[in-house]
């Protein structure tokens, strides 16, 4: 069997896949690893051309847009050290069967992709209802979060639509990237050295009124911590402000 | 009043309106205002009932002239009461909505001096959000009965969906509960809110400028277990809303005992598990291509407390089994306990590619505990042997461990017989 190292970088990995359908007649067959630097590792290295990458995902976008979609949520779990050969595999069957391939639930490197592609799916949908911003002194909106995927920018692009006449920031604390709306225009960017800035005056009273609003809403006789937990994990209550009065 | 205390009056009476899912609408910010609301409803909370949240739910008003038997708010109880200003209301949703609290706003109220000048305050709360502050985020307006058909109308031009309760399933049980009620002040409202949606989707079919009229659709709610109703009743009454009222959804409510009152029953707890069984009736309604008829008969008024209501279908009608999960079509596959709507899509995609095999059944994710009692691959049955609806259900209560063989007993004439 075949084996293919890149250098553990998601154009690497895009490159290095669309080298491989260009020079191999049986992609199937050949598998795709993260290079490790360790000094007898076996294996053929493709190196890293940003260009090459985006021509692959323009080809995927244009040929079977769903599937590409899969493929962009699978990036962001940062997880694609783990499974380079089944998206090998899986962009193989794409370029045969179009947004189909989705649907070969019984292929392992479809199921592999697709269910990595749906956990991260199903954390930014539920980070569009749990975000919590923060009114500033200056009136701009903060919001704190620690997602597993990093989902900074299809959720910025979510408030992008939605909070569109307010001045905004989001933060992802552990990979400490921020993005940035004002005046019409989103950027994104690192921040090393953090500090929470003051809170605008009437912030307290309206966190002391939307708490108020969350525990009288539950009604007592069906109390159900077990249900909510499953719902709402408790990874993500740090930053929840209904969350933060208990 | 200040504006907690009155949030804490306003909400606690809101809480047991059941219907908090805010999908189905799509509205597009306007540049310079606040909001969108998007098509497949996202929650932004779970309150400590494991309920979503995803609506300011309020009322505007829990000081009621009406004295309906089953509320806490009805004008006999002793509670505290209050009201909201406009103002106040606009600001709340204002303030929660742009730190992501909630998805918009779902506003209610008690009926104040009449049901016209209650109608009246609340739209004018929605048309201050809508057009002096541009809000795009969803609403929600319930529609006080026997107000005028103006207010109706207007209701619905800024409402993403309108709703008016049906409150109980028969007209007797809304006389007695619900004395200042009737049923045609509840169905006129419905009926007129019908003819709008249909016009205004007509007209947008020709004109993108048409006014959108509650685009989420009107949906309605009942309580469940306060009067004598069966269930057959129950869903063919939500049936007809369905086919004749367009409805988007009936939600049920179980009854929860807030008063004591002798034309009440006297409950030990909210009948849950009965409010349970007609949302899954319910679904089966909406989603899975079942009659009322098929689910429930006069013989057997009632929904089944051990088994969902499909499952109860599947029992009674052992010669629709077994199903060929490789050749069934999508209303057939639906029809066997255990597959829903994702599971059957994911069969029909899969089989596209090969013919599944049992072992490709769990690999495409179909849960296969009820699911496997129904089912052939390929001519193959999932079980060893043909079973009767009798020895399934035996299954399916206890888990396959536990099943004990019917007990054989060996009889050897004369063996006994000719001990001492
Ligand atoms: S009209 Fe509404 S608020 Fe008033 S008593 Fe009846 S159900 Fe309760």
């Amino acid at each position: 069997m075949k084996r293919y190292l890149y250098d553990g970088t998601a154009d690497g990995l895009l490159s290095a896949i669309s080298w491989i359908l260009q020079e191999e007649p049986e992609p199937e067959k050949v598998v795709l690893a993260e290079r490790e630097q360790t000094l007898f590792e076996e294996g053929f290295f493709i190196n890293t051309n940003a260009l090459q990458a985006e021509s692959l995902f323009s080809r995927l976008r244009h040929r079977a847009p769903d599937a590409a979609y899969t493929i962009y949520m699978f990036m962001l779990a940062e997880q694609h050290g783990m499974e380079s050969s089944s998206l090998l595999h899986y962009v193989s069957l794409l370029f045969t069967y179009g947004d189909k391939v989705n649907g070969y639930l019984t292929h392992p490197a479809v199921r592999d992709i697709v269910s990595v592609a749906k956990k991260a799916g199903r954390e930014l949908h539920r980070m569009k209802g749990l975000l919590r911003f923060e009114k500033l002194q200056d009136g701009a909106y903060l919001a704190k979060m620690e997602p597993d995927n990093n989902i900074i920018q299809p959720l910025a692009n979510h408030f992008r639509t939605r909070l569109r006449a307010q001045h905004w920031f989001l933060y992802d604390v552990k990979r400490r990237v921020a993005a940035r709306w004002s005046n019409g225009v989103l950027q994104f960017g690192t921040i090393e050295q953090f500090t929470t800035p003051a809170l605008s005056e009437d912030e307290k009273k309206v966190q002391a009124l939307w708490q108020t609003f969350f525990k009288t809403i539950a009604i007592p006789d069906r109390k159900n911590s077990r249900l909510q937990k499953s719902n709402m994990p408790m990874k993500y209550w740090k930053y929840l402000t209904e969350k933060q009065a208990e | 009043m200040d504006i907690l205390a009155k949030l804490q009056i306003l909400s606690g009476a809101a809480r047991y309106d059941a219907s908090c899912a805010s999908s189905g609408s799509k509205r597009e910010a306007s540049s310079c205002g606040v909001g969108n609301t998007s098509q497949s409803g996202i929650c932004h909370s779970w309150s400590d009932d494991g309920r979503c949240i995803s609506l300011l739910k309020i009322l505007l008003s829990n000081d009621c002239r009406y004295d309906c038997a089953y509320c806490v708010n009805r004008s006999s109880n002793l509670v505290p009461r209050a009201s909201f200003t406009a103002r106040e209301v606009v600001d709340l949703t204002l303030d929660f909505y742009r730190r992501n609290y909630i998805e918009g706003l779902f506003l209610s109220s008690a009926v104040m001096q009449s049901p016209d000048v209650t109608m009246e305050r609340m739209v004018r709360v929605v048309e201050a959000l809508r057009t002096e502050e541009q809000f795009g985020g969803y609403i929600h307006l319930k529609i006080i009965p026997g107000c005028s058909s103006e207010l109706v109308r207007k209701a619905g031009l800024y409402a993403d969906r309108i709703s008016v309760n049906i409150e109980l399933p028969s007209q007797v049980s809304l006389q007695r509960l619900a004395p200042q009620k009737s049923k045609a002040a509840i169905l006129e409202p419905m009926k007129l809110i019908g003819q709008e949606i249909n016009t205004s989707l007509i007209e947008r079919s020709t004109s993108r400028r048409a006014p959108r009229f509650a685009p989420a659709g009107q949906s309605t709610q009942m309580i469940i277990g306060a009067s004598p109703e069966n269930d057959f009743q129950i869903l063919r009454l939500s049936q007809g809303l369905y086919k004749k009222m367009h409805l988007k959804r009936v939600y049920y409510s179980a009854y929860v005992p807030v008063s004591e009152d002798n034309r009440l029953p006297a409950l030990a707890a909210p009948p849950l598990l009965r409010e349970h069984r007609l949302y899954q009736a319910d679904w089966l309604l909406r989603f899975y291509g079942f009659t009322a008829e098929e689910i429930l008969s006069d013989d057997l008024p009632n929904l089944d407390e051990t088994f969902d209501p499909k499952t109860a279908w599947a029992l009674r009608h052992p010669e629709f089994f077994p199903v060929e999960i490789n050749r069934a079509d999508y209303a057939t596959l639906l029809r066997v306990p255990g597959i829903g709507v994702t599971s059957a899509k994911r069969i029909i995609a899969a089989r596209r590619f090969s013919a599944i095999t049992p072992e490709g059944m769990k690999k495409i994710g179909v849960v296969m505990k009820r699911a496997k009692y129904f089912i052939t691959s390929s001519g193959r049955r999932f079980e060893k042997h043909d079973q009767t609806p009798a020895i399934i259900s035996q299954q399916l209560l206890l888990g396959e461990a536990r099943v004990v063989e019917p007990p054989r007993q060996l009889v050897f004439p004369g063996l006994y017989s000719c001990q001492p």
